[in-house]
């Protein structure tokens, strides 16, 4: 086979590349260029201000704003992901076997995925009202408490978990699906032809074979998780303590409060997390290819 | 066991596909209906508005008052679809055709570093939009682009690049290179191979990839928000505006908005039903 | 090959279809320059920019009215309240506005002064309208910055301030007047102090009948909780600091404004459901909706409860304690971008005289919720007539006070409202929810350079 000349490599790669380093990559070095000044968005003209963002970022680390933020970030992927996870591998291995309609019915559990978190989050508002929402007069009908949703404060969080989890557990479902079915037949007849019980198939092989699967079903999930701002924006609002995500944060600082300076230093702190979440991320990939290949 | 998957698969799906009933109810309803202590879920045309029961008369009300602006803007939802539809289709296909460029060339020839080429294009996927707004917003000033269709369909793009390349360098690399030797053989360049041999073995995955595109950037609201607030609106930044509205939030307006913006969401996750978990997982996962 | 087709004819489908459904063109590919209305008209057109409620309509008549006398066309666009402040000054940003003039909140004037978003109308202002016929609480907090100097950035555009609406059909009922009568010893009457008003939410909360006492603004949106809890502040003694030298401590994490906030958090037990985070829309929507008997808003929002209602429906001044009656100022005067070109800032000028003029002024007031700033017409019996709430209106102008209107206005205010909001919550003791404020509006100061 000819060399493939430099040029026409450049010709398929290069457009993509640049667009890519203009608005993905240049828009980091300018953050960590704003992060020293005191950058407001309705001003064209800043000044350089030095380290004093970062200063106020470590000396809120005492004060809570900042960890506030993260730790209901962390809390609310954490909580999220593991919820999807389970609700979705349960999901999965109910729909493992055959049945009439499993198409449709796949279909139909996947659509809520598929939607705008934003305009779904909206209307959750209206099933979550605590006065007239279908939600609580559902479970005032059976009897259960009709907790205030979207005005307690604990209790926040939590709905905008509940809109998350209804949102994404068809995800999960999906790939444990994919995992489940991946595993060939024969496994399982070996196993019981062992007379093996149901518990230790299930601990043996099913769970072992899908857990590479699962674990990068997790990691998408977090890289999206960790995003989170529709559904805070949709049901509480960016400037409230017990769901300010990061990202509410970030929005608030930038443009509520005017303060570009301050907000590209936390965003770049975020995106160091964020990098590093990514190698971890590539790295797995990595390794799962080299695993399926070796399998194959 | 068999009666306990039946339960947890009904029981899910009851608990799934309630809120998109609802939604398709609240559509149907006279505004006061939407809002009633008791929730009302039976059509029943000559009900009374607003009064107790739980019978509704159904009204195509809702989707009638979409062609009007709210108060005192100018466009109506029509309008913002619109947006978001030009929005859309035109960064779904430059996004497309850039990216199938981009994975062919990682998949055919031996780039210098395309490993981490391949892992920065990932990470772009990770950034959360929040924090790059700033700087785009800076740098979008000097153009004239916030507020504009030109600015957020280059966005999309530069932001769909990522799964159009991975997904794209997917369904590329299924495609045996033998196919393209022998046209190369025969004399052909390896842009025409690429045009004449690839590209229509490629269609599949370029209409999956387009899908999944389309419905990231139909369903994008952070970058929306930020940069196109006044002009060139889309329907979630609409949506979210409509929230503070001081003569009561328009319910039936909403879910029947809704439904109109959901709906080709739905029709185009019917149509690539096979290859949903490719595209979900950037074509690392292929069933 | 199936699929991609089927994709294809189904967008371009859909794209004609919407396509069809629109009358007017949707702006394209327009950019914020090219919008802010450089005339398309002969005449000229000047954009204002407001928020999305009752007065804003009536701003627009009156610009349609203009048009007709002068060929100058008028726009006004409407913004939701919610992010109003947002993409007001995001729009700031650009190189030019998409508005030539934009009806400010007061908080916005300190920012907008030094931050050269605003005209300096200092030496326009007094030559097209008397400056003595403004109120003073109006002139001092609408269109002053820094307040009382006689540098102007704002005419007075619309004056507002926070009051009451009751169910007067709800008081006037013999039935419960018997009841109310019997109970506690007096008639059922509009309260004059804030116990007066806690006694009469109690009666009237009901909730089995899903009827509530009183609606408090406390929506955590952008400053509702904060507008909500200044008359309490103010009636038991406290304030936000010291406007000379921004001090805060020792004014506002007092025991009286401790006892004001606790106040506040006990007449929660008798509002609905949403109680702890009501904004304006659904402070009115409570009344509106019937099953509140009092509810706390700004008298701007009251001509719908006037539509919906109608006598059954009345207004009250904002309550007392003690000696002590204050309210919560609100209102926009009207500025001028100052990154729109000349010969707009000089047609958004005329336009601004015009409105000035006492003939347009009293125009003004009979549109719904134009309030206006002018202190004879304030006072003179036909507008005090003119609506049920304009009464009650003209009486609280007298007892205003406003926010903090520096630069950093915005900080100030989400600060108080997440701390307030987390005392109304129970999360934190008022107490420490007012130290925590002081604590962070110093900071703010110092941060700012306005305080050492």
């Amino acid at each position: 086979m000819k060399k493939e000349g430099s040029f026409l490599k450049l010709g398929f790669v290069g457009p993509t590349l640049l667009f890519l380093i203009t608005l993905n990559l240049f828009p980091l070095f300018y953050n960590i260029v704003l992060s020293f000044t005191d950058a407001q968005l309705s001003q064209n003209d800043y000044n350089f201000v030095g380290g004093r963002n970062y200063a106020l970022i470590f000396d809120t680390l005492t004060s809570p704003k900042y960890a506030d933020a993260i730790r209901t970030t962390g809390e609310f992927v954490l909580i999220a992901v593991t919820f999807e996870l389970l609700l979705g591998f349960c999901l999965a291995l109910a729909l493992k076997a055959k049945f009439s309609g499993k198409p449709v019915v796949l279909t139909i559990l996947l659509v809520p995925m598929m939607l705008s978190p934003a305009v779904m989050g909206l209307f959750w508002n209206l099933i979550l009202n605590a006065h007239n929402g279908i939600l609580n007069q559902a479970l005032g009908s059976i009897g259960l408490p009709t907790p205030h949703w979207l005005t307690e404060p604990k209790l926040k969080l939590i709905a905008v978990l509940l809109v998350d989890i209804w949102m994404w557990t068809p995800y999960m479902m999906l790939i444990a699906l994919a995992g489940l079915n991946a595993i060939p037949g024969y496994i399982y007849e070996a196993a019981e032809i062992d007379r093996a019980s149901m518990w230790t198939v299930f601990r043996r092989i099913t769970l072992p074979m899908c857990a590479p699967l699962l674990f990068l079903a997790v990691l998408f999930r977090m890289t999206d998780a960790l995003k989170q701002f529709d559904l805070v924006m949709a049901l509480t609002g960016p400037n409230d303590a017990s769901t300010q995500t990061l990202s509410a944060l970030l929005y608030q600082l930038t443009f509520a409060n005017q303060k570009v300076g301050l907000g590209s230093a936390y965003a770049c702190v975020v995106l160091v997390v964020v990098i590093a979440l990514a190698s971890v991320f590539t790295r797995y990939l990595d390794w799962l290819a080299k695993k399926q290949g070796r399998l194959a | 066991m068999k009666a306990l998957r039946i339960t947890v698969i009904t029981l899910y799906t009851i608990l799934g596909v309630l809120p998109l009933l609802w939604l398709i109810l609240t559509a149907f309803k006279h505004h006061p209906d939407t809002i009633t202590a008791s929730a009302k879920f039976i059509p029943l045309p000559g009900a009374e508005i607003g009064g107790e029961g739980l019978s509704f008369a159904p009204t195509i009300e809702g989707f009638a008052h979409l062609a009007e602006p709210p108060a005192g803007a100018e466009f109506s939802f029509l309008e913002h679809l619109l947006n978001s539809t030009i929005i859309g289709v035109l960064s779904t296909l430059a996004s497309v055709a850039l990216g199938t460029s981009c994975a062919y060339g990682f998949s055919r020839f031996r780039i210098p570093g395309s490993k981490d080429w391949l892992f920065f294009i990932l990470s772009t996927r990770f950034m959360p939009p929040l924090a790059v707004v700033a700087p785009v917003l800076i740098m979008y000033r000097t153009f004239d682009l916030p507020n504009t269709h030109l600015g957020l369909i280059i966005l999309y793009t530069a932001f769909n690049l990522s799964l159009a390349v991975w997904l794209m360098k997917g369904f590329i690399d299924e495609i045996p290179r033998a196919y393209e030797e022998s046209a190369l053989v025969d004399g052909y360049s390896r842009a025409s191979a690429f045009f004449r041999i690839i590209l229509p073995h490629a269609r599949t995955g370029m209409a999956v990839t387009a899908v999944f595109c389309l419905i990231s950037a139909w369903n994008e609201f952070g970058f929306a928000m930020t940069l196109n607030n006044a002009q060139a609106v889309t329907v979630p930044v609409y949506f979210a505006g409509l929230q503070g509205n001081t003569n009561g939030v328009p319910w039936p307006q909403i879910a029947a908005g809704a439904l109109l913006f959901v709906l080709p969401i739905v029709v185009f996750t019917v149509l690539v039903r096979d290859h949903l978990l490719r595209g979900v997982t950037f074509g690392t996962i292929k069933q | 090959m199936n699929l991609r087709l089927t994709s294809l004819v189904a967008v371009l489908g859909f794209t004609s279809l919407v396509g069809c459904k629109k009358e007017d063109a949707p702006t394209g590919t327009q950019t914020a320059a090219a919008s802010s209305a450089a005339g398309d008209k002969k005449g000229g057109t000047v954009t204002i920019w407001w928020a999305q409620w009752a007065p804003a309509d009536g701003l627009q008549e009156l610009g349609n009215d203009y048009e007709k006398e002068t060929g100058v066309a008028v726009k006004v666009h409407q913004v939701p309240w919610s992010s109003y402040q947002d993409q007001v000054f995001l729009n700031f940003g650009n190189k030019t506005t998409a508005f030539d003039i934009v009806v400010g909140d007061s908080q916005w004037l300190g920012r907008g002064a030094t931050g050269k978003l605003y005209l300096d109308l200092t030496d326009w202002l007094p030559k097209v309208v008397d400056i003595k016929t403004i109120h003073p609480q109006a002139l001092h907090y609408l269109c002053e910055y820094p307040g009382g100097s006689g540098h102007y950035f704002a005419a007075p555009g619309e004056t507002d301030a926070v009051g009451f609406a009751y169910r007067k059909d709800w008081f006037e009922d013999p039935k419960e007047q018997a009841a109310f009568k019997a109970k506690h010893k007096k008639d059922l009457a509009i309260p004059n102090t804030w116990d007066d008003l806690k006694e009469i939410a109690e009666f009237f909360n009901r909730p089995a009948q899903k009827r509530y006492g009183v609606a408090l603004l406390t929506g955590r949106g952008y400053d509702a909780l904060v507008m909500g809890f200044q008359p309490f502040l103010w009636d038991f003694g406290g304030s936000w600091g010291d406007p000379a030298t921004f001090k805060v401590k020792g004014m506002l994490n007092t025991p009286g404004a401790a006892d004001g906030l606790k106040f506040m958090k006990s007449l929660l037990a008798f509002a609905p459901a949403n109680g702890p985070n009501i904004d304006y829309g659904p402070s009115l929507e409570a009344f509106t909706s019937g099953s509140t008997a009092m509810a706390m808003n700004y008298f701007a929002f009251y001509p719908k409860i006037v539509k919906d209602l109608g006598p059954k429906a009345g207004f009250f001044v904002a309550p007392a304690k003690g000696d002590k009656r204050f309210s919560s100022l609100g209102g926009q005067g009207m500025s001028i971008s100052a990154k729109v070109s000349p010969d707009q800032q000089k047609l958004a000028k005329d336009f601004i005289a015009w409105f000035l003029k006492k003939e347009t002024q009293e125009k003004w007031i009979t549109k719904e919720a134009g309030f206006t700033a002018n202190v004879e017409i304030l006072n003179s019996d036909a507008f005090k007539k003119a609506t049920p709430y304009n009464e009650p209106f003209s009486r609280s102008m007298n007892l205003l006070q406003d926010f903090w209107n520096v630069p950093s206005y915005n900080e100030l205010l989400a600060a108080s409202v997440q701390h307030l909001g987390e005392a109304l919550d129970g999360v934190k003791k008022p107490e420490e929810a007012l130290e925590l404020i002081s604590t962070e509006h110093e900071r703010i100061f110092k941060e700012a350079g306005l305080s050492k």
